[in-house]
């Protein structure tokens, strides 16, 4: 668990950095930039694949091969797959704030669905069994598909079995754990909240550089950075626990 | 003075000359970038302010300032609303041709082309003007006189000759002068521009890495550098630590590489950071054409242009570092870029490192040395000693402990003369100056005067 606080620390630190360097004198360096996502790519690759195996240990071979799958039909099922994951399930939500309360324990909080092979084996263990099969969808209507395409191709350079889908975070909540640890719950807030902050970036480098209009020369998705940024700002409103890192910064 | 450290063919001892700047240590004097001239006689700094200083070698040996000027001033973009910094970042001479020096330098945007020429006379006996400029009465001139030259005190000045804006819309890191001594390169992050001296009003593209969809950047050129001798290749590096050697015979637009130098990456030791510590912060071709230097964070390279698979030799800078890369990160620290050098003869390599240290490494006998650059280390004229970082406990008292180092004090700029063993380093707002006292060149022996302070900057004319 130990990597998993590390990349934790590190995504938090890369996103600091992000948002210091909108503020910076002399505009946004496109090279340091493009190192910190690479490094916050790297880091979410580590605490997702991380979460997995601590988690769903169960599902594991069945999700080894269903990153096959993907990884061989990437281009052809994203589109299909950002229809099929519907909401399934309705107790599936989204953790936008810290309300300090505690959360419901079968949560299960998703940021952006991938295929709907990945969200069933989510639940192969039988601690997850109790929770939704379902992947929320509200990430659905912010990023068009194309966004998925575009990471995977960024990322195709480097593939780890488990990392096939990057803008993916499923998150399941195991009764056992969030019940006995408040700090617990407030990591996995935090991480909701990173998650939606990574969903921003991982919906392509112009994510990152959307107030930046010296690099939207190219910019052919409005939308999406325009919801991007208008996410990116209400998480940075609402984030308790992030204020922290991104003033200590 | 026997002792070999960097196995300098002469030697490894070098003297101090320390020009401080300013007593109190102000952000916009943090020198950004140190060039000799192409005969060594001049060296040129630029600061974070935008400032050049250029200092001529006396007959003496010793470096003085020769003169000021604002290069760069810093500017507003009103359609972005960004500010452009009016820090130098990069000072590249032209060859002397006659008295005046030619130079180019260059911020984020903005490449200007500076001509700095002597003035030793004035015309003075003007028909039309007083002595001080006025403009005299006509109806009072009674006859007509031919103006003279007359002596008078020696007067630098410097004035911008051209000014090449608007090609770049990513930030300038790299200048280069190819060999044909007519056209100049220019790199931003995702672009390369060929441009001709004489003409401001347009460039080449030769390079353009910007991806349709910038959601598909995965790398962004770092540095530039035409070959030295051969006016069709240059060669660039990448954030991804690959460096690209293009010709430009062969096609107009050069995202196609003649050769690509990339050593493949162990994958055992990948982290977070293994990306990052690839990218190529310097690239330098050697004097004699055949071989590449590229900095990377944690070490030097040299490459072969025959051999693109792996590098001939690699130099472990700070590898102690490698263990301390998440603090480094958090700090920025892993962000700085190092430049690197050759000596005259390309024997020898130099980059520098924290702590304000730097290291030269010797090609042939593998030996290298770590010196220190630092007031309270240097007495002017004092040999300077080998230092050593050690990882555990310290077994020499002139050991230093890889935490106790100090990451604020880095030297980031040096450069090393184009014949001679001297060297510039630059750390913070000071310039050190080092001369290897054994060089045979002859400038430099025992005969050297004694400087009792440091010169300022507004106060030295040239001497």
């Amino acid at each position: 668990m130990e990597y998993k606080v590390e990349a934790h620390r590190i995504m938090s630190i890369s996103l600091g950095k992000i948002y210091n360097s909108r503020v910076q004198r002399g505009g946004i360096k496109l090279h340091k930039n493009l190192l910190v996502s690479l490094v916050l790519r790297s880091a979410r690759q580590v605490y997702l694949s991380d979460y997995y195996a601590g988690v769903c240990l169960n599902a594991q071979h069945i999700e080894a091969k269903e990153w096959e799958l993907m990884d061989a039909d990437r281009e052809k099922l994203i589109p299909a797959s950002e229809r099929h994951v519907g909401a399934e399930d309705g107790r599936a939500s989204r953790l936008q704030e810290k309300d300090g309360d505690s959360l419901d324990p079968s949560d299960v909080a998703v940021t952006s669905p991938v295929s709907p092979a990945i969200s069933e084996t989510q639940c192969g263990s039988s601690d997850c069994e109790t929770d939704a099969d379902a992947a929320v969808t509200e990430g659905d209507s912010r990023q068009p598909p194309k966004d998925h395409a575009c990471s995977h191709r960024k990322r195709s350079a480097e593939e780890t079995g488990v990392s096939e889908t990057p803008v993916k975070r499923t998150k399941v909540t195991p009764n056992a754990i969030v019940a006995n640890n408040e700090i617990e719950e407030g990591e996995e807030m935090d991480t909701s909240n990173v998650s939606n902050l990574i969903t921003i970036f991982g919906s392509g480098f112009s994510g990152l550089l959307s107030k930046d209009s010296a690099k939207s020369e190219s910019e052919t998705d409005d939308s999406d950075s325009g919801s991007g940024q208008i996410c990116c700002e209400q998480m940075l409103k609402n984030l308790n626990p992030w204020t922290t890192a991104i003033v200590a910064f | 003075a026997a002792k070999n450290g960097a196995g300098c063919s002469n030697s490894c001892l070098f003297q101090r000359h320390g020009f401080n700047f300013h007593s109190h240590p102000n952000s916009a004097d943090v020198i950004s970038t140190v060039e000799f001239s192409q005969s060594g006689e001049f060296l040129a700094t630029g600061d974070k302010g935008g400032r050049v200083v250029i200092f001529q070698r006396e007959p003496q040996g010793e470096y003085n300032v020769y003169s000021t000027f604002q290069s760069h001033d810093p500017e507003f973009d009103y359609l972005k609303s960004l500010e452009i910094e009016e820090k130098i970042n990069k000072i590249r001479w032209l060859p002397q041709l006659h008295s005046a020096l030619f130079l180019l330098t260059t911020n984020d945007k903005t490449i200007k082309l500076w001509k700095v020429s002597e003035r030793d006379k004035q015309p003075e006996g003007y028909n039309l003007k007083d002595e001080e400029g006025r403009v005299k009465d006509i109806s009072k001139i009674t006859s007509l006189q031919v103006p003279v030259l007359r002596p008078m005190d020696l007067l630098v000045e410097a004035s911008p000759r051209r000014v090449f804006s608007n090609a770049h819309a990513y930030h300038i890191n790299s200048i280069s002068i190819n060999s044909d001594c007519e056209t100049y390169l220019s790199a931003d992050d995702l672009r390369i521009n060929l441009w001709n001296l004489s003409i401001t009003d347009r460039s080449f593209n030769i390079v353009d890495l910007k991806p349709d969809n910038m959601e598909d950047l995965t790398e962004v050129i770092t540095v530039a550098e035409f070959h030295p001798h051969h006016c069709h290749l240059l060669a660039f590096s990448s954030s991804t630590g690959t460096t690209r050697l293009c010709d430009m015979r062969s096609r107009a637009l050069c995202d196609q590489h003649a050769k690509l130098f990339e050593e493949a990456v162990d994958p055992a030791s990948r982290s977070f950071f293994s990306e990052l510590i690839s990218s190529v912060s310097d690239v330098k071709f050697s004097h004699s054409g055949r071989y590449l230097l590229t900095r990377d964070y944690l070490s030097a390279k040299v490459w072969d242009l025959n051999m693109e698979k792996k590098p001939v030799e690699t130099y472990q800078v700070h590898d102690y570092l490698r263990s301390k890369l998440c603090t480094l990160y958090e700090s920025d620290c892993i962000f700085d870029k190092f430049e690197c050098a050759w000596n005259g003869t390309d024997s020898v390599i130099m980059t520098g490192a924290y702590n304000n240290f730097f290291r030269m490494f010797d090609r042939a006998s593998r030996r290298d040395v770590t010196l220190e650059a630092s007031r309270e280390v240097c007495k002017r004229r004092a040999v300077l000693r080998p230092r050593r970082v050690c990882i555990g406990r310290k077994r020499r008292e002139s050991d230093i402990c890889v935490d106790s180092l100090d990451f604020r004090k880095k030297v980031l700029h040096t450069a090393w003369h184009p014949t001679d063993n001297i060297i510039a380093i630059a750390a913070r707002n000071n310039l050190y100056i080092f001369q290897d006292r054994h060089s045979p060149s002859g400038h430099h022996g025992v005969h050297r005067i004694e400087q009792e302070t440091a010169p300022q900057l507004e106060d030295t004319p040239p001497q």
